[in-house]
């Protein structure tokens, strides 16, 4: 054995460093049975044909060349995006030929399926990051100024140059409601998560099947239903504290929902442990449970808040609207970001407009900080797959949750499946 | 061009004054900044680029006014409901819109005039490639238009009112107001007083009873609705929307850079909602001064609407701050103290700006009876609200109104039948329409006529179309209908002959793979 | 034999549980009082417009309510075509990136693509309807103008009032439809529903995935036995989710259609209704019963959009992928 990996080695020594990881096609090695060979290296199981290749770009080039043709001389195609579609559908149709030459009916379908997929994912990519770079450039005029950053726009009239005035009310507005609407949710929302798991029963069964049925609410119903309270039955004027509560009554749910699939992928061993050592509930629950969720919970919180501080709806009914900087929660209008945003694209003049636009740019820099936020603790796990489970939980909470509530009723069927398959 | 002149000197005159306001009471106001807390507002988005404006003036005093554009209607019921200071508003409350009386608010309020315009007619319309700057309407036309009568541009009616005008075939797209709005309520009462039985069998045809005044317009199809001023003339400015009218105060076509229609009084002429011609149409307006009513300082615009001078818009009116009188939900002194000092801005320096906003001042005897009302809110600091320091542009010693009184006559090609101006009106004032031909000498013109930033005042008006000029004679004239070439009609024979071509080489190129392919499987299966 | 019979045992807590207890059973009772209330309050204040309204609410297609004529029938409808038009749109586009993803993309680029697909899960809708108003209106018309014109006797896809044929036509008909605003929210609902087809479609056991491959099935052959079978679930789930957002989405919305009071069967043309933009345009200058006609109509919004999600939860659970999870 040792002599044959010996072989193996010297022969992709001599084959060279790029192959070196491949053991070489001329060599094969037999084994004894149950001789230990060690871990095999990894084959290759990919790779592209330079036939695959000719194949792609020369059904490319010819229904470039086709579809040239038909628009100028058959049917006159108008605009970019038809000339596309048109050059998309015939490049199919040509790439469908030439795989169809030397391969049979299976493996042209799978080729076309894979340039279908891939063009699926390039084009959503693409429209995507054109979204992103639409507005970041729409919003180009703005962004370079300080002031833009740093002042409000009370001395910025609709006749003022970009050099004056700015946003920073709205960037204020956003994290003065938002961290008010974190302070409501997270003691609550963390409570809530606990009591779901840790005192199950009837009755917490009932307050997570509402819970769940909260997270279809709409959120500018959430922002009605502040309004109309709040503002209008007990008379609150139009301010932060309002818009907060809005946002809260949009977050809890989504929060409780996700935190309790991430206390719920606590593994019960754990606690167990820790209830056998003679530790009690609280002890258990504050020493076991949320330190070892510690990471998945902040995720869930962070997520949450993304999604809180980028909702337009609620705060507009809620919030008012000023052009001052305002850090009192309590009375005066407050803005946010995307509220302003939503007030500046309204207006006809251009440098509004643009101020609007740098407006998303700024709201998409502080979701995109929050969300590495959120990936860097949740990288911090012990364990490392972890990190995947806690975004599976975040993501795909709402199935897991009423899934294995599901489940549990009929585990049986499940289970067989799974063994049968 | 004189009177074009005249107008920047003034308009410049009246910065200078403003400057010159500004300094002279900055000295004294700043004094008072001491006390002054932030107060909010919400309403009508016709006043709101003026509000915007000052609230950004008023900020060097120490005050922090915010102002929210969400309509009128949604000013009034938030002023109602106790969730704002202060309210703008076109129209008053206690009127019945769409079968439901307004009911007038718990708390005790005033009304306080604070900005006088027009409601203008921009529209996106472009013949043969140029721009349309130029269009006037008539009073009925307009109606028409906006009641699904009219439905194409190159209509006999809107060709009589513009016999320089080549009109394209295209269909008039009216953009109306989506929400609850003053400008809706101030046009629709406009129609149904002048022109009663159109715009009532429209709505009878689109299912509501007896319209009236209303702040919402009943839409059908073929016609456009978008939320708010903004949301109105940003449609109408998007290059590809063609063909669309839309309703707006005059500042918002200025500041979008689009014409506005030249709307034809009873004089006979056809006259822009500029500052002066509404301060002229205000003169007809009567007003309120029934202490006693609760329409105390309301407008009563018919006069307006039939007013018989030349300068008249007939589509003026102006807008209402609405305040309270008392302290209460949440609405204390101190707050007074800084609507009362902002609203003392607003009707004497603040109306410095109207103009140059595309606004028109408020005349005197509005200012007089507004600062009246000022001192009625709680917490007003009296001593400071004096009429004699006022500086309303419109003021003079001898009690007219300024503007009105040295409003310019309009150019006699505004005349009804007379063959239009060439000077472009509203944001597109800086060009003209149809080329101009003063010479008489040999212009050819490749359709990029129009564009030229001066028109001769009273030049021959070509139309819009492109214009050919003979040589010989020098006489132009505009090519009436513009030959559009349309690629898919009309197959020629070498169409045929390059498509068999094409449909042959693909045949030449897919069958053979396609046959070998067949025999190969044939062979396999086999 | 001797078989041990279950002891009854006895849970003697100390006083930190006790309180610990306390604070946790208030802190759900708490969350179920607020969203008890939120449901209840909205049903209330719904109630009074339901009571004038009768069952025309659910028929009635003009919005009048100070004039007792509203109804839901126009803004459902419209909602529903705005959501089918975006999950037409999102649909095969989540589809084909999540097996992309999954399948295709070199692994190496995986785990980025998968960061942005979730990043773009979280980008704020309002910039959506930016891009949706400032780009998208203007440069859709050809692309509507051209799908009526060869596909006009398709139902739903005509136009009326207008000849495609004349140049000079106006191009408006085309602008702010039904259409356009399901692109916007389908772009936005993608990167969500992609999301959650992908997380599924990457638990399929390798197992299963290198059998088929192990038996000589293409890539393709073994996605559609194998990948597609398992995330089954997944897929149906995941769409339900994206149209229970594309449901309730307003900004954008609000920003690109022009209220209609009708039902406006023709999605490329100009006027389109929504309920949570309805609530936006009206909720200011509404009276007492406006709003509450608005409340009955944010109600039933949410029944629908509930009913989806339970939908989607029950057909998720079902399948195997779900199971696992």
């Amino acid at each position: 054995m040792a002599t044959t990996t010996k072989a193996a080695k010297s022969t992709n020594a001599l084959v060279g460093k790029s192959r070196k990881k491949r053991p070489s096609s001329k060599t094969t090695t037999i084994h004894a049975r149950g001789e230990f060979v060690g871990i095999e290296p990894k084959r290759t199981l990919g790779g592209i044909r330079i036939g695959d290749l000719l194949s792609i770009v020369g059904a490319a080039v010819a229904a470039f060349a086709l579809a040239i043709v038909l628009a100028t001389q058959v049917a006159p195609i108008t605009g970019g995006i038809a000339f596309f579609v048109v050059w998309y559908l015939l490049f199919m149709g040509f790439y469908a030929l030439l795989v169809s030459i030397d391969d049979t009916k299976t493996f042209v379908m799978d080729r076309v399926v894979a340039v279908l997929v891939t063009s699926l994912g390039v084009l959503l990519f693409s429209v995507l990051i054109f979204v992103i770079v639409f507005v970041i450039g729409r919003g180009a005029e703005a962004l370079p100024f300080l002031s833009f950053y740093t002042e409000d726009m009370g001395l910025a009239g609709p006749l003022d140059p970009l050099s004056v005035g700015g946003v920073a009310h709205a960037i204020a507005g956003s994290l003065i409601q938002i961290a008010i609407a974190l302070a409501i949710t997270i003691p609550l929302g963390i409570a809530a998560a606990v009591y779901l798991n840790e005192i199950p029963g009837r009755f917490s069964r009932f307050v997570r099947t509402i819970v769940e049925a909260m997270t279809a609410l709409p959120s500018i119903v959430a922002g009605l239903f502040i309004f109309a309270t709040v503002i209008l039955m007990f008379g609150l004027p139009k301010s932060g504290l309002a818009a907060s509560l809005a946002i809260s009554v949009m977050m809890l749910p989504i929060m409780i929902r996700s935190a309790d699939v991430v206390l719920r992928l606590v593994p019960q061993t754990l606690k167990e442990a820790s209830i056998g050592l003679g530790a009690s509930q609280w002890k258990t629950v504050w020493n076991v449970v949320l330190p070892t969720s510690r990471s998945g919970l902040t995720t869930s919180i962070i997520l949450a808040t993304a999604r809180g501080i980028g909702e337009t709806s609620p705060v507009l009914l809620t919030s008012g609207f000023t052009a001052e900087l305002n850090v009192n929660p309590l009375e005066s209008p407050m803005v946010s970001l995307p509220l302003a945003i939503f007030q500046f694209v309204k207006s006809p003049e251009p440098t509004m407009i643009a101020r609007g636009f740098g407006t998303a740019a700024v709201l998409m820099l502080l979701v995109l900080t929050l969300f590495v936020i959120a990936r860097i603790i949740g990288g911090m796990t012990p364990e490392k797959s972890a990190r995947a489970r806690i975004r599976r939980a975040e993501f795909f909470g709402w199935f897991s949750t009423t899934a294995r509530k599901i489940n549990s009723l009929i585990p049986r069927r499940i289970t067989n499946v799974k063994e049968a398959s | 061009m004189n009177i074009r002149r005249t107008l920047v000197k003034s308009a410049r005159a009246s910065l200078a004054l403003l400057l010159t306001g500004i300094i002279v009471s900055g000295g004294s106001t700043a004094a008072l900044a001491a006390d002054y807390v932030p107060i909010s507002g919400a309403g009508s988005s016709w006043s709101a680029n003026a509000i915007d404006q000052w609230r950004r003036n008023v900020k060097q005093y120490g005050m922090s006014v915010n102002y929210a554009s969400t309509g009128s209607v949604d000013g009034r019921n938030q002023f109602k409901g106790g969730t704002v200071d202060y309210g703008v508003s076109e129209t008053p409350y206690g009127l019945t819109d769409n079968g439901v009386v307004d009911a007038l608010p718990t708390r005790p309020f005033v009304y306080i005039p604070i900005v006088a315009g027009g409601t203008a007619f921009m529209y996106n319309l472009t013949s043969g490639g140029n721009r349309i700057t130029n269009l006037r309407l008539s009073g009925d036309v307009v109606t028409k238009m906006f009641t699904g009568v009219i439905t194409k541009w190159n209509d006999a009616l809107i060709a009589a009112d513009n016999p320089g005008l080549t009109l394209p075939d295209r269909a008039v797209v009216p953009v109306v107001r989506s929400d609850g709005s003053g400008s809706t309520a101030q046009f629709t009462l406009w129609m149904d007083t002048k022109y009663n039985s159109l715009w009532e069998s429209y709505c009878d045809k689109v299912g509501r009873n007896e319209c009236g005044q209303t702040s919402f317009f009943p839409t059908t199809s073929g016609m456009v609705a978008q939320p708010n001023s903004q949301g109105v003339s940003g449609y109408v400015a998007q290059t590809a929307n063609e063909g669309t009218i839309t309703y707006v105060e005059y500042s918002y076509a200025l500041k979008t850079g689009f014409p506005v229609a030249k709307v034809l009084n009873d004089a006979n002429y056809y006259v822009e909602p500029t500052a002066s011609n509404v301060a002229v149409g205000l003169l007809g307006a009567v007003i309120n001064q029934d202490e006693t009513s609760s329409m105390y300082l309301t407008q009563e615009l018919s006069g307006v609407y039939n007013n018989k001078d030349p300068r008249a818009y007939p589509l003026s009116s102006y807008s209402y701050m609405i305040a309270p009188t008392t302290e209460q939900a949440s609405f204390t002194a101190t707050k007074g103290a800084t609507l009362s000092a902002f609203a003392n801005y607003f009707l004497c320096e603040g109306q410095q700006q109207a103009e140059v906003l595309g606004y028109s001042p408020l005349p005197v005897n509005l200012v007089r009876v507004g600062l009246e009302q000022v001192t009625k809110i709680p917490g007003a600091d009296t001593a400071t609200i004096n009429i004699s320091q006022c500086n309303n542009p419109t003021f003079s010693a001898s009690g007219e109104n300024t503007l009105a009184k040295n409003a310019p006559m309009p150019d006699p090609c505004d005349k009804k039948g007379v063959e239009q101006c060439t000077e472009g009106t509203g944001g597109a004032s800086a060009t003209s329409t149809g080329g101009t031909t003063e010479t008489g000498t040999t212009s050819t013109t490749d359709g990029t006529t129009g564009t030229g930033t001066t028109g001769g005042a009273l030049g021959v008006t070509m139309g819009t179309g492109p214009t050919q000029c003979d040589v010989d004679t020098g006489i132009c004239s505009s090519i009436k209908a513009v030959p559009v070439a349309t690629t898919s009609t009309g197959w020629a024979a070498t169409n045929w002959v390059i498509l068999s071509v094409i449909i042959i080489l693909v045949l030449v190129v897919v069958v053979p793979p396609v046959m070998v392919t067949y025999a190969a499987r044939k062979v396999r299966s086999s | 034999m001797l078989t041990d019979t279950p002891r009854q045992l006895t849970i003697i807590r100390d006083r930190s549980d006790k309180i610990f207890r306390g604070v946790i059973r208030a802190g759900g009772s708490t969350v179920l009082v607020i969203m008890v209330l939120v449901g209840s309050f909205l049903a209330y204040r719904a109630s009074q417009a339901l009571n004038k309204a009768g069952w025309s609410f659910f028929t009635e297609q003009a919005w009048e309510p100070d004039a007792g004529k509203f109804g839901i029938a126009a803004v459902i409808v419209g909602t529903i075509l705005i959501a089918t038009v975006a999950i037409v749109v999102a649909l095969p586009l989540s589809l084909g990136t999540a097996l992309f993803i999954t399948e295709y993309a070199p692994r190496k680029l995986r785990s980025f693509l998968v960061s942005i697909v979730d990043l773009m899960a979280a980008i704020p809708s309002v910039v959506f309807g930016l891009w949706g108003f400032f780009f998208l209106q203007q440069s859709i018309v050809p692309v509507s103008r051209w799908i009526s014109q060869y596909f006009g006797w398709i139902p739903g896809l005509g136009v009326t009032g207008v000849d495609p044929t004349d140049p000079l036509a106006t191009t408006t008909v085309y602008t702010s439809s039904t259409f356009i605003a399901g692109i916007v929210v389908g772009i936005m609902v993608t990167p969500i529903v992609t999301s959650i087809m992908r997380e599924v479609f990457s638990q399929t056991p390798v197992g299963e995935r290198e059998g088929a491959l192990a038996l000589g099935a293409t890539r393709w052959a073994m996605i559609r036995n194998v990948v597609l079978p398992f995330g089954q679930g997944g897929i149906i789930g995941g769409t339900m989710l994206g149209l229970g957002r594309a449901l309730g989405e307003t900004i954008a919305v609000y920003m690109i259609i022009s209220p209609v009071f009708f039902i406006q069967p023709n999605i490329l043309q100009n006027g389109a209704s929504s309920v949570a933009a309805l609530i936006a345009l009206r909720y200011g200058e509404s009276t007492e019963m406006g709003l509450s006609a608005l409340m009955a109509a944010g109600l039933a919004l949410f029944t629908m959009t509930l009913i989806v999600n339970f939908g989607a939860s029950i057909v998720v659970s079902r399948s195997r992928s779900g199971a696992a999870s």
